[in-house]
């Protein structure tokens, strides 16, 4: 699959398109324009001899059949190449029509409407067939065909925030189905997951739905499958929260029953992502103090309407959430302001121990995965302001942990929380609300978690310069939980399995070096969409970084994860994992 | 095109057989397209420039077609495996070969004459016939010529020797 396409805008810009060229060339022929008409060479290929009210009706739709097929074309190939508003990309785009038309295939028309059956070609033909003022109604026509296509087809993925995603959750059984279920208890934690992001952007109003965008909903079968056949043990899987939780006490289990019971049947082990970047538009914003306790409500009765789900991740990357939501201003609630982000990381910090509870009550054997993001801020020089700003970015890396984890933070990072609204008595009430005992502290890691904090001032990726064994390390040290490498892949496919191969060896040295760790994941079993942009704008533009493309075929990294699984599961110290039976037992 | 298939990686995925799939596909996707040569009397035009029988333009043609295919296998790679845009795919490509082979290789080939009047629609839609049936076909001609996983995960060169960039020593 090259790139999500969203069919029915992109026939209907195309219709359109043909439409509006033609409502207008007509307006002009008919005010004594010579113009070349392509209904009429179209129509009258139906209809030699026929009258208007016959060729028109034939010429009409064929050209707008033809405006369809390059609408989808446009959107398959062209759509948000250039970084232009979209009436220009498709204005540009249109010169390759126009292009086509005039130098092949208005040539080829006059042959079509030749009453013989073979003609002599010469060059003449293609390139003195058009006179001036017919190839200006022909260009003409192109640019308002581009630029209707590039006005309607925009926004391919996602869906406004305040409509419910159309397409239930239903797959067919794949052809494959092993029913084989892989072994889990006790072992090391081979995982990967399904990319389910679900933030707004556009100030609230669009939805990005990555399950929607990768096909989840209508493949989940076989996304299970593939997941089994890879050989994981477990899948991290976020149930749509936006999708279910309607309202307080209202739930839509559909989008998550049938799934849910595939995978407590046949297996991988679900560890369930209860909050994945967004809330129900109902909640509205990470900056709204009731997110803690409604989200405990959605986690009390998911937990008591699956039993049988034993790992969960109550907020997934807290500090990623808070950064992109409130100071980078890309998702949600889109703001650019310290406040704010000490606020979202205030309320998801909140809910995530309100969810843990809520959890525990309902099943107290619970093991709570807290995925984050490894981050690390190198300083470039030494200069003191930059310096500081790398000490401070790495403190502040940590405040989501530390209010989960109830670590005390620096005397400079209590100011700035005093600072930016949080009082000494919400304080202490995370310091004194210890975590379970079953927690795993997830670390995450991709190519641009390290980042040099330049001249002036700016935060860019390094790239691995000290790698995940090196930030993991800070972790541990500053936290001293078990640890599970929760995520990575490789932008670049061509170079996914070396990644997967040095990742592996960084959690090798870190558990030889003593550290508990649980498990390992490539994240995702599929490619995702936007990553490489943030998900900030919905272009539908494929990253390639699954272990499978959209198609559901293999990519190499698949093939080298399976290699590593095989090469492990069963060997002394990962069949029974000494790290899992402590935090499991 | 070139630019944007190459997020995807050129390789057609490590499990798949694309020049076969694709050769097959071709084969398969050329009946639509010789039965619309036939009822638009292309076919016999065709004959007559090529100046040879109908049946011998047809026995040419399923093998130009299944190499042609194979090229759009080979072309296409991974986007050739998806079922919901892969008509367009081979559509788009059935055109070029349209402009390229129709209206300029068999004009030339044939020292100048080329098919007009219906014969130049029927040649016109059934290459493009063409294309849609090889796009359309050739994600399920392909499925069950994957190569398995298992096997494919056992290969050298996934294992761990592809954490290393450098040389051997």
């Amino acid at each position: 699959m090259l790139r999500i396409v969203a069919y029915h805008k992109a026939i209907l810009a195309g219709a359109a398109g043909a439409l509006v060229w033609e409502a207008v060339l007509r307006i002009l022929m008919l005010l004594g324009f010579h113009s070349f008409d392509v209904v009429r060479e179209l129509g009258t290929l139906a209809f030699p001899n026929g009258s208007a009210a016959e060729w028109w009706p034939a010429g009409i739709a064929a050209h707008a059949a033809v405006g369809a097929i390059w609408a989808l074309f446009y959107a398959y190939f062209f759509w948000a190449r250039l970084d232009w508003p979209p009436p220009l990309q498709g204005l540009a785009f249109a010169a390759l029509p126009a292009a086509l038309a005039a130098l092949l295939v208005y040539p080829q028309l006059r042959l079509m409407h030749l009453h013989q059956d073979i003609a002599k070609l010469d060059w003449h033909m293609f390139l003195a067939g058009l006179e001036q003022t017919r190839l200006g109604g022909l260009l003409l026509g192109h640019a308002l065909f581009g630029l209707t296509v590039g006005s309607i087809y925009t926004h391919p993925v996602g869906y406004p925030a305040t409509r419910q995603c159309s397409t239930p959750p239903t797959s067919k059984e794949p052809r494959n189905h092993s029913g084989k279920r892989v072994p889990a208890d006790g072992r090391f934690i081979f995982a990967t997951g399904i990319e389910c992001s679900y933030p707004t952007t556009e100030q609230g109003r669009w939805r990005r739905d990555e399950m929607a965008a990768t096909g989840h909903y209508r493949r989940w079968r076989e996304d299970f499958e593939l997941a089994r056949e890879v050989g994981v043990t477990h899948i991290r899987y976020g149930p749509p929260l936006h999708l279910i939780f309607l309202g307080p006490g209202q739930f839509d289990w559909q989008w998550s029953d049938e799934p849910l019971a595939e995978l407590e049947r046949f297996g991988p082990e679900p560890i369930i992502d209860l909050c994945h970047f967004g809330l129900p538009a109902w909640l509205e914003n990470f900056q709204n103090p009731d997110i803690a306790a409604a989200l405990a409500e959605y986690a009390d009765a998911f937990a008591k309407r699956y039993p049988w789900a034993r790992f969960y991740t109550p907020v997934n990357e807290m500090y990623v959430c808070a950064r992109m939501s409130a100071l980078d201003g890309r998702w949600n609630e889109q703001l650019r302001d310290e406040s704010a982000f000490v606020r979202a990381v205030v309320n998801l910090a909140s809910a995530s121990i309100h969810m843990t509870n809520a959890i525990l009550a309902a099943r107290p054997d619970a093991v709570f995965i807290n995925s984050e993001s490894s981050e690390f801020y190198q300083p470039c020089c030494p200069d003191d302001d930059i310096q500081q700003t790398a000490e401070f970015e790495n403190e502040r890396r940590f405040l989501p942990l530390d209010l989960i984890y109830s670590h005390d933070v620096s005397p400079r990072m209590r100011d700035h929380l005093r600072k930016h609204g949080v009082g000494d008595e919400q304080f202490a009430w995370f310091m004194a609300s210890k975590p379970p005992k079953r927690t795993v502290l997830g670390l995450d890691y991709y190519e641009w978690n390290e980042r040099l904090v330049s001249g002036d001032g700016r935060a860019r990726a390094l790239g691995e310069l000290f790698g995940w064994y090196v930030i993991a390390s800070q972790y541990w040290e500053r936290y001293r939980r078990t640890l599970m490498h929760t995520e990575t892949n490789r932008a670049d496919a061509a170079d996914a399995s070396r990644w997967l191969w040095r990742q592996w060896h960084n959690v090798q040295l870190l558990r030889s070096a003593g550290v508990p760790i649980i498990g390992f994941t490539w994240y995702s079993l599929t490619d995702q969409i936007d990553w490489n942009r943030g998900i900030e704008k919905p272009l539908g533009i494929i990253d390639p970084v699954g272990l499978f493309d959209l198609n559901r075929d293999p990519r190499e990294v698949a093939l080298s994860y399976k290699h590593l699984i095989d090469a492990h599961r069963d060997r002394p110290g990962y069949r029974e994992c000494k790290a899992v039976t402590e935090v499991i037992g | 095109m070139a630019i944007f298939l190459s997020a995807h990686g050129y390789d057609p995925g490590p499990t798949q057989r694309p020049l076969i799939a694709g050769a097959l596909s071709g084969v398969v996707a050329t009946v639509p397209a010789i039965a619309i040569l036939y009822l638009f009397g292309s076919l016999s035009v065709e004959a007559r420039i090529l100046r040879t029988s109908e049946l011998t333009t047809v026995a040419a043609g399923v093998p130009l077609m299944a190499l042609a295919g194979a090229v759009y296998g080979y072309l296409f790679g991974r986007a050739a495996n998806d079922v919901r845009g892969g008509w367009l795919f081979g559509m788009a490509f059935g055109f070029a070969l349209w402009a390229a082979g129709a209206v300029m290789v068999l004009p030339l080939a044939s020292g100048g004459p080329t098919p007009a009047g219906e014969a130049a629609i029927g040649l016109f839609l059934s290459l493009v016939a063409w294309g849609a049936a090889l796009g359309s076909v050739h994600p399920f001609v392909h499925r069950p010529l994957h190569e398995n996983i298992e096997a494919a995960a056992k290969r050298s060169e996934v294992g761990p020797s592809a954490a290393a960039s450098g040389p051997s020593r």
